[in-house]
């Protein structure tokens, strides 16, 4: 990942999220961002789990994972069936 | 050079265009050009509401001012924040699609993965939390 210290913070965002593919989501993979983002929550809220003084921020962490996972499963639960396999 | 710099400063004491003005954009499909109804910041980025209904990011419409404006994650409200999340869980729940492009659920889910991966994501150029902090 390049990085230069002198990009503006708005290159920046536009960088960091075109790596994460998190721009304009390709429509066959919604699913796949969704769990990405869930494991960057996660890992984050594992580390939030050895501080006693950032309870809210927990909390926040752990309903935006629930909201993730809701629309995870929804997502997964609406996508277009395969065409049965034809004989 | 000059002619260009001048040319984006013009384009961005300008911007965003007013409701009701036509503008160009890329839209799923190729260039076209729609009449805006209303634009709106969402969590990370504006959003261009078109007349049909459709959502357009800033970055396809034609003249957006480079680099273009986001919004700092901290400018966003816990409110603002739980009420999106709720919106788009009701529209799941609602049996809508996110993979129906340029409409309102993938809009704004498109958003939030955004805002929640900058809010989350680990920073390595900054220690993340404070020792003293840590029980």
């Amino acid at each position: 990942m390049s990085r230069s210290d002198d990009e503006p913070d708005e290159l920046q965002v536009w960088r960091v999220l075109s790596e994460a593919g998190l721009v304009e989501i390709r429509l066959d993979e919604f699913a796949e961002r969704i769990r990405d983002v869930k494991r960057i929550v996660t890992g984050r809220l594992r580390d939030l789990l050895d501080f006693n003084n950032r309870v809210q921020e927990r909390e926040s962490a752990a309903y935006s994972l629930g909201t993730l996972k809701g629309l995870e499963l929804k997502v997964m639960a609406n996508a277009p069936k395969p065409d049965p396999p034809k004989i | 050079m000059m002619k260009s710099t001048a040319k984006q400063l013009r384009t961005a004491a300008n911007w965003p265009p007013e409701e009701g003005q036509i503008i160009s954009l890329k839209s799923s499909t190729a260039s076209e050009t729609a009449i805006l109804r209303e634009v709106r910041w969402g969590l990370v980025w504006r959003d261009f509401i078109l007349e049909d209904g459709r959502v357009i990011p800033e970055h396809r419409i034609s003249g957006c001012p480079q680099p273009q404006a986001w919004r700092k994650i901290s400018d966003v409200t816990d409110q603002e924040r739980e009420e999106c999340e709720e919106r788009l869980l009701s529209m799941a729940g609602a049996g809508m699609d996110p993979r129906k492009r340029d409409q309102s659920f993938w809009a704004e889910l498109n958003q939030y993965l955004a805002y929640t991966y900058l809010r989350f994501k680990p920073a390595p150029s900054k220690v993340p939390y404070q020792d003293q902090d840590k029980e």
